[in-house]
């Protein structure tokens, strides 16, 4: 059995660890993050990928909208590599309430959101796909933001700065000594036993937080509630677009990379079906339909994928109901809630405010510690984005290599370029192209950002997650996955297996027309040309 | 003028069809949207691969002969066993012609082995995947050298190799990894890592580089006793290529089908399409049937059209081997199944749930999969209003009552079925 002294547990790697784990690292704290699946592979993952101005909330909830916009300001300063600076528009459509426009507008004012009322020509103007039927429209310094990237490189920088971090690994039991925590008994993918011994344990789990509660007799009850998205394929959009009406299903398009996604329905679910992540008809229904009425071209695409994600919300108090819930951010200290020194649950909030959480998680673990270091994270920029310079002068510099293929890598690492694009000319050949994702870029990924499957590899670099769902790369992923390290042969058979079953369960919901089309290919493929399942695999045998 | 017959689609099915037709002097026309499904097949064969539970056929005839009884609607009880042997003797005969010798192991199965080291059972393969010489060197215990083109980013012969040694029948091989390169092919201006397999079956069909592919194979397969190579030894005079590799390097050449385009698929697409033209057929590229005019049971004419121009088409006899979903024969909607051409009669449930299985690779396959038309024994289709369309006939994985990837019968059912609606319209003819 390993064991490893430190002085910060984090449990759980989406944003918001990953967030606190970069914090306490740049404070000069040893922590350990462990993440029972891989990094940003829960609800972080699982959203819509809108860096929100915040006036979705200015009407209703002026802190949340005001967090928003301040960590919207942050993140394009410390995190400009993950985000794109598309703009959003809010516009009314003709069977919504007219007065809502009014009192958005009175709202931003009030949080501090530069919101500003345009004439319907200029929103057709930027944004041509819209609907021509609208009444008005107003602009907003929405943006879209990429959750893998952002976890990632938050990850990175705390790994940089010394911090561990586990994916894969299972935490099985909180240690105690009497009234105080003392650490952590946790499983690895293969098996392996490690302890991680530390005075300050932050639960930062999100819905799964009632799960490590409850490993240290704490009862916190959380409110799961289901949110489905479709993607389509194809940008249909350039600019973020909200419908101005209150939060309600389907009321969002957000263009993200080299797709458009329609969110996003509210569901609640029993606790436990949160890992169930199934999505009904009647969901993608509202989706299609919706989203027709904000841009009408949706009816012409095709759907690409449908995932839902669970939201992390938290009864602190009495009953509580999907959107009227807060989801404002909730710290507590289980020492005065619950009489357990050491132990801290971060949840609620949202990705936007992902790093205000992990800057009050910090404060208080600090406070416990003993250590007087102040917040640097809003001031200091993520790897990636160092510096900023633009994209047009970088591509130059690789003269010879397409400068797509360039600008795709930068696109998605910042200036993390420079580790990419390196060597020999095999590095700078296309894996996955769709995504335009190179054998360096995979190489890198498999080095250095703590990937452990095919899964987690499409979360760094967008492998597979094209228009053709990893119909080609998924196998020359699978391939590279095994020379650069990663696995056996027969292991990379497998990952390979996992792959495709997990990019179907979000083809599975959407299965008709072109998309039909391409999963028959893709089982002809693998089924039919590679015989998957027929492999002789003991392993699987058994299974 | 009208044509004798008409063939939407230029897959398997419909060039079957086109060649017999065409033999018997009909006059043939094929319209063909694009590429077929052989660009990413295995190049062999299928005619009965796997039971109902998955195991393996071991004799495909006598287990069509065993379940024709009880599934009315399969493509094999309408087509019947003497008809199927008919048609993959006519089949091999034509593009034995054409310069591709396909073997067979008498009335058994034989196996090809997969690009991720599966072993899968067929019936009828190229002479690089399946010939006796072959199966003795696999019987005898050789030792074998798993080789791949260096930079080749569509095949990883480590997991060939890594799976092939725990199956029955490579249990005495020694298995041995290596790659061959052409040093002076990396001055090109395209990044050679980025090549598929046609670029390479290029090198390899350029006459003067084979003794250096040679040298190559010889140094990376050592004493290896058998060389399998990523199927790209050429595509139009690939018998020659290989006869000549194996002469230089004295070693037998195996080859593995890779991901698509497949050269050992792409070997038959030529073949029979020569076949075709060879015995006087039309093939028009590239065109789409938009719609089709059909009175009291009888087509009367189809309606192509490519950007934006449209023209009627007009035949005695029509044939629908479009093709399934992939190749726009069959259309599903969001909660609905069709037949764009024709609007024919369909098997498939109106309920999108039901389409398709849980997990991806499920031991009962996906229901879509054999969706389809629905036919009479004589293969005539309906229309909606459940009358039979006389003059038309299907072919081919339009065909509903069949799943090709589960069974292992793609190949067997576009061939048998195109040979049949032949034989039918022939007979008609003839009259």
């Amino acid at each position: 059995m390993n064991r490893i002294e430190t002085d910060v547990i984090i449990i759980g790697g989406g944003a918001t660890g990953a967030g606190t784990a970069r914090d306490l690292s740049m404070r000069g704290l040893r922590c350990v993050l462990i993440e029972k699946n891989d990094i940003a592979s829960g609800t972080t993952g699982r959203n819509h990928g809108l860096l929100h101005s915040g006036a979705r909330y200015a009407v209703k909830d002026h802190e949340s909208a005001h967090e928003c916009m301040r960590e919207n300001k942050t993140l394009r300063k410390i995190a400009w590599h993950c985000i794109e600076d598309t703009g959003g528009l809010f516009v009314t459509l003709p069977e919504d309430d007219p007065g809502y426009h009014r009192l958005l507008l009175e709202g931003c004012r009030y949080a501090g959101i530069p919101a500003k009322e345009i004439s319907i020509r200029k929103a057709l103007q930027l944004e041509p796909n819209l609907n021509p039927g609208i009444l008005s429209a107003m602009t907003v310094p929405d943006g879209t933001i990429d959750p893998f990237r952002l976890t990632s490189s938050n990850m990175l920088d705390a790994k940089e700065r010394g911090a561990i971090i586990l994916t894969h690994t299972r935490v099985s039991s909180i240690l105690k000594e009497g009234s105080k925590v003392s650490g952590v008994s946790c499983i690895t993918k293969n098996g392996d036993v490690i302890e991680v011994m530390a005075p300050v344990i932050i639960n930062a789990a999100g819905v799964w937080g009632q799960e490590v509660c409850a490993m240290a007799d704490i009862k916190l009850p959380m409110f799961p509630s289901k949110g489905s998205m479709l993607i389509i394929d194809y940008r249909i959009n350039g600019v973020v677009v909200n419908r101005c009406r209150p939060p309600a299903d389907g009321d969002i398009i957000v263009p993200g990379d080299t797709v458009s996604l329609i969110g996003t329905t509210s569901k609640e679910i029993p606790y436990d079906k949160i890992d169930d992540y199934t999505i009904d008809d009647d969901e993608i229904d509202i989706l299609l339909s919706d989203g027709e009425k904000l841009i009408p071209n949706v009816k012409n695409t095709r759907a690409l994928r449908a995932y839902c994600g669970v939201r992390p919300l938290v009864a602190v108090s009495g009953e509580a109901e999907g959107r009227n819930i807060s989801r404002g951010i909730v710290l507590i200290d289980h020492k005065e809630r619950d009489g357990l020194d050491g132990l801290i649950t971060i949840s609620g909030g949202k990705l936007m405010t992902y790093r205000l959480m992990a800057e009050k998680t910090s404060d208080l673990a600090c406070k416990k510690l003993g250590v007087k270091k102040k917040c640097k994270t809003h001031k200091v920029p993520l790897p990636g984005s160092e510096s900023r310079f633009s994209s047009g002068r970088t591509v130059k510099r690789f003269s010879g290599i397409p400068d797509s293929v360039v600008g795709s890598t930068f696109y998605r690492h910042g200036q993390r370029l420079r580790n990419i694009m390196t060597g020999e000319k095999k590095n700078y050949r296309l894996i996955c192209e769709c995504e335009m994702v190179t054998e360096g870029e995979i190489e890198y990924a498999i080095k250095k950002l703590d990937v452990k499957d095919l899964v987690d590899l499409r979360r760094r670099t967008r492998i597979g997650m094209g228009p053709c769902q990893g119909e080609l790369c998924a196998y020359r992923g699978a391939g590279l996955f095994h020379e650069y390290g990663g696995t056996t042969p027969e292991g990379s058979v497998e990952l390979l297996h996992d792959f495709l079953e997990e990019r179907w369960k979000g083809i599975r919901p959407v299965l008709w027309g072109d998309g039909l089309r391409e999963s028959e290919f893709t089982y002809w493929i693998y089924q039919g040309l590679f015989g998957l399942s027929h492999v002789n695999n003991k392993k699987k045998k058994k299974g | 003028m009208i044509y004798d017959c008409v063939i939407i689609g230029g897959g398997l099915a419909g060039l079957t069809c086109g060649i017999r037709c065409a033999e018997e002097g009909l006059r043939t026309v094929i319209i063909s949207g694009g590429m077929n499904s052989l660009h990413f097949s295995s190049g062999s064969i299928d005619l009965a691969g796997f039971t109902e539970n998955g195991s393996v056929v071991k004799k495909p005839f006598e287990y069509i002969k065993g379940t024709a009884a009880k599934k009315k609607e399969h493509p094999y009880t309408r087509v019947g066993i003497p008809t199927i042997r008919k048609s993959l003797d006519f089949f091999k005969e034509k593009i034995f012609f054409e310069g591709i010798t396909l073997n067979h192991n008498s009335d058994y199965n034989h196996f090809h082995v997969t690009a991720i080291g599966a072993v899968k059972p067929t019936y009828l393969s190229q002479e690089s995947v399946f010939s006796s010489r072959g199966k003795d060197i696999i019987k005898s215990g050789a030792k074998i050298a798993i080789l791949n083109f260096k930079g080749f980013r569509d095949y990883y012969p480590e997991q060939t190799a890594a799976n092939l040694k725990q199956h029955p029948l490579f249990k005495n091989s020694e298995l041995i990894l290596g790659d061959i390169s052409l040093p002076y092919y990396l001055h090109t201006e395209k990044n050679l890592h980025e090549f598929r397999s046609t670029d390479i079956a290029r090198i390899f069909e350029t006459e003067r580089y084979l003794p250096r592919i040679a040298d190559e194979i010889k140094r990376a397969a050592g004493d290896a006793d058998a060389v399998s190579l990523p199927a790209f030894i050429g595509i139009n005079n690939y018998r020659e290529i290989r006869g000549k590799l194996e002469a230089m390097t004295g070693k037998f050449i195996y080859e593995i089908p890779t991901l698509p385009p497949s050269i050992l698929g792409l070997r038959i697409d030529h073949a029979v399409k020569n076949s075709f033209f060879k015995h006087g057929g039309e093939y028009i590229a590239g065109k789409k049937i938009e719609s089709s005019v059909i009175t009291k049971g009888i087509v009367e004419s189809i309606i192509t059209g490519s950007r934006g121009t449209s023209s009627e088409i007009k035949a005695k006899y029509y044939v629908l081997a479009s093709g399934s979903f992939f190749s726009g024969g069959l259309q599903s909607g969001v909660s609905s199944i069709s037949e764009p051409v024709f609007d024919l009669k369909v098997k498939g449930d109106s309920k999108r749930s039901k389409w398709y299985s849980w997990n991806f690779f499920d031991k009962k396959s996906h229901p879509f999969l054999s969706y389809g038309v629905e036919t009479d024994s004589s293969l005539n289709p309906s229309t909606q209003d459940g009358k039979t369309v006389k003059n038309l006939f299907c072919a081919g994985s339009v065909l509903a009552g069949y799943n090709p990837v589960k069974e292992g019968c793609g190949g067997g059912v576009a061939i048998s079925t195109g040979y049949k609606c032949a034989e039918r319209i022939i007979r008609e003819i003839k009259k």
